[in-house]
């Protein structure tokens, strides 16, 4: 019986070796691209890893040549990063709810209302961004020294907040502009009042997009390091602050390398819960793909 | 299940009459048609009975009662839109189960109401699928059993079918009608495609500019248009300028039959159908030499465009047994025509059968 069937593995390796090579023909300079695009992406981090995981790497080896844990006890018995580790989540995760509770409702009149001023109104988000950022942060940390805030936790969340302002205005903005206004309607006629109309129908449809904004807030703010330096110090310090002055004080390169690698995985872990729980290409469609 | 009375209504946007001074009757279990070319209002007035747009005067009633004040959630009204509006996010079932669960059925009612409705638009066991899943057709179906589902006191049609391929939005209209039969529903749809109207309608308005020009059945529409615009719009006419003196009728140096009681006047056209011109043996008395130019080959039937001297171009219908090429000469004959004068309703001419023999 089992003779009768075929080499299923050897069929396997044919065909896809017969669908390569169709794939390069096809499409060479996309493959190109493909293998530049990965080079030029993976190359780094594959470099910040070996270095996470390397007790020894010494020139002219091409891998580290002692792989260990040593250098992460190290690393999260400082005290400096245990402390910074949870702040900056918590940190990201107040900015977040407080850029959507700000820019929400904003986004929403933005798409829904006409008034005097609107484009110019929105418009003026993309002036934050349109700017070098440190000449932004120093005109308000003048401001701020004044006001007592500099070394403040409100002033930490206040100047990240600026940051947020731009994604968090135009990706919902765009998502309400894009939805149907006769779906709403038909929604209407059925006998829905207008706030079940906008939680059952209106905002379910806006959720890839509002997702896909709320995230990239989130990791946005996570990795802000600028305005964290220039208002938080000395009192406060952020996981990316900490980053950048082990990588430029210490001479040990794992320490930069841990933090970094931690540094990642917030936002990986993030992207892996948001894929599994939105629908697949819920999240991408967010994104405009 | 009811009845609709438009009262003055009149829907004005800026200094756009939209809709002006509307004002009829649908009957219980009727299936009116709003007819008129695009931006005539026709929209405008179902979305005012829908709710959707405010009236600026006037009045609409349901049994009686006014609905005028009330939001569209509030109406007993239901509507089929132009585009596909199911709710992306929703199933099949879930679309059509909405609007019933607002109204706190149990879970047992609601079921088997979606699927009796799925059944009626021949959808059944589509209930899991999603909106994309489906083709415009069944998408559109779909969205006239989230209508009728709700049992709505007015079925309100907005083009439902316009955005469908000719042969499917045939299927559909015959399917429509059925339904509409069957459940004696009140329905208004709008549209501009005449062929829709006529098929479908028990009673057609004709809208033009925000004016409801006639309101008739649609074989009293096509044979009696009470206006120059829906002689015009409404199938297929030869509109010819013509001028009257002293009860003698003037048409490019020929005379016609004058009915009495007309006006001497230069500004009289002349409506006459394509299948009220017939072609006569040479030498009938009163017949138009005229020559053609172009014979087209309709399936049953043929269209045939002549040359009458001093009268210009006329659209002809013939029978297929008739053999007419292009070049040949013949001699028509109007039979019937309709004399329009100074906007009011036209007079009917009938030549007398004896004539034609």
């Amino acid at each position: 019986m089992t003779s009768a069937q075929p080499p299923v593995s050897n069929d396997f390796w044919r065909t896809t070796r017969r669908s390569f090579t169709a794939m390069i023909r096809r499409d060479g300079f996309g493959l190109l691209a493909l293998v530049v695009l990965a080079l030029v992406i993976l190359g780094p981090l594959y470099s910040v890893v070996l270095w996470a995981f390397a007790e020894r790497w010494r020139y002219p080896s091409l891998i580290p040549t002692e792989f260990g844990f040593k250098f992460w006890e190290q690393t999260f018995s400082r005290a400096d990063i245990a402390a910074a580790l949870p702040f900056s989540i918590v940190l990201s995760l107040v900015v977040t709810a407080l850029s959507a509770l700000i820019c929400l409702p904003a986004s929403y009149a933005f798409a829904r209302m006409r008034f005097r001023g609107r484009q110019a109104l929105l418009l003026s988000f993309l002036a934050t961004n349109a700017f070098p950022r440190f000449g932004l942060y120093i005109s308000i940390a003048v401001i701020f020294f004044r006001l007592n805030l500099i070394g403040t936790v409100p002033g930490v969340i206040m100047i990240q907040l600026v940051n947020t302002l731009l994604l968090m205005i135009w990706i919902p903005t765009a998502a309400f502009q894009g939805i149907d206004r006769s779906l709403e309607e038909a929604a209407l006629d059925v006998g829905a009042s207008p706030l079940r109309v906008f939680i059952q129908i209106t905002l379910p449809m806006v959720m890839p997009a509002l997702s896909a904004a709320l995230l990239l807030t989130f990791v946005n703010t996570f990795y802000e390091a600028q305005g964290a330096l220039l208002i938080g110090l000395p009192r406060i310090v952020t996981m990316p602050v900490l980053m950048y002055s082990l990588i430029n004080s210490q001479l040990v390169t794992q320490y930069g390398a841990i933090v970094s690698f931690v540094l990642w995985l917030p936002s990986l872990l993030l992207l892996l819960v948001a894929q599994k729980l939105l629908r697949g290409g819920y999240l991408t469609a967010g994104f405009g793909v | 299940m009811a009845r609709l009375d438009i009262i003055h209504l009149t829907k004005q946007f800026g200094n756009v009459l939209a809709v002006n001074d509307a004002g009829f009757t649908v009957q219980d279990s009727e299936f009116m048609c709003i007819l008129g070319p695009s931006g005539c209002g026709k929209s405008t007035l179902l979305r005012m009975i829908a709710g959707f747009e405010a009236p600026t005067s006037g009045d609409m009633q349901i049994d009686g009662e006014s609905v005028t004040a009330l939001p569209p959630n509030k109406r007993p009204t239901a509507m089929v839109f132009q585009k596909y509006t199911l709710w992306p996010h929703m199933t099949v079932y879930e679309n059509i189960a909405f609007g019933l669960g607002l109204r706190g059925l149990s879970r047992a009612v609601i079921d088997q109401k979606v699927h009796d409705s799925l059944a009626l638009v021949s959808l059944s066991g589509y209930e899991t699928r999603y909106p994309a899943q489906l083709s415009g057709g069944q998408q559109q179906r779909v969205a006239l059993a989230r209508a009728i589902v709700l049992e709505p006191k007015i079925l309100l049609l907005d083009e439902p079918f316009s955005s469908l391929d000719a042969i499917l939005r045939v299927r559909l209209r015959e399917e429509l009608k059925r339904i509409q039969r069957r459940l004696k529903i009140t329905a208004i749809f709008v549209t501009h495609d005449q062929e829709e109207a006529l098929s479908l309608a028990d009673r057609i308005a004709v809208m033009s500019g925000g004016q409801i020009e006639q309101i008739d059945h649609p074989s009293t529409i096509y044979a009696n248009p009470q206006t120059l615009f829906v002689a015009d719009f409404i199938g297929a006419m030869n509109l010819l300028k013509a001028s009257a003196q002293d009860g003698v009728l003037r048409l490019g140096g020929k005379q016609l039959t004058a009915p009495n009681g007309i006006q001497s006047s230069d500004k009289i056209t002349i409506a006459l159908r394509p299948e009220d011109l017939m072609i006569v043996p040479d030498g009938t008395p009163d017949a138009w030499k005229a020559q053609v130019d172009q014979v087209m080959d309709l399936g049953h039937y043929r269209k045939i465009l002549v040359d009458v001297p001093d009268v210009g171009e006329l659209k002809v219908y013939v029978t297929k047994s008739m053999t007419v090429n292009e070049g040949d000469r013949v001699s028509l004959l109007p039979i019937r025509y309709l004399i329009y004068q100074n906007d009011a309703a036209p007079i009917e001419v009938n030549r007398p059968a004896a004539a034609l023999t």
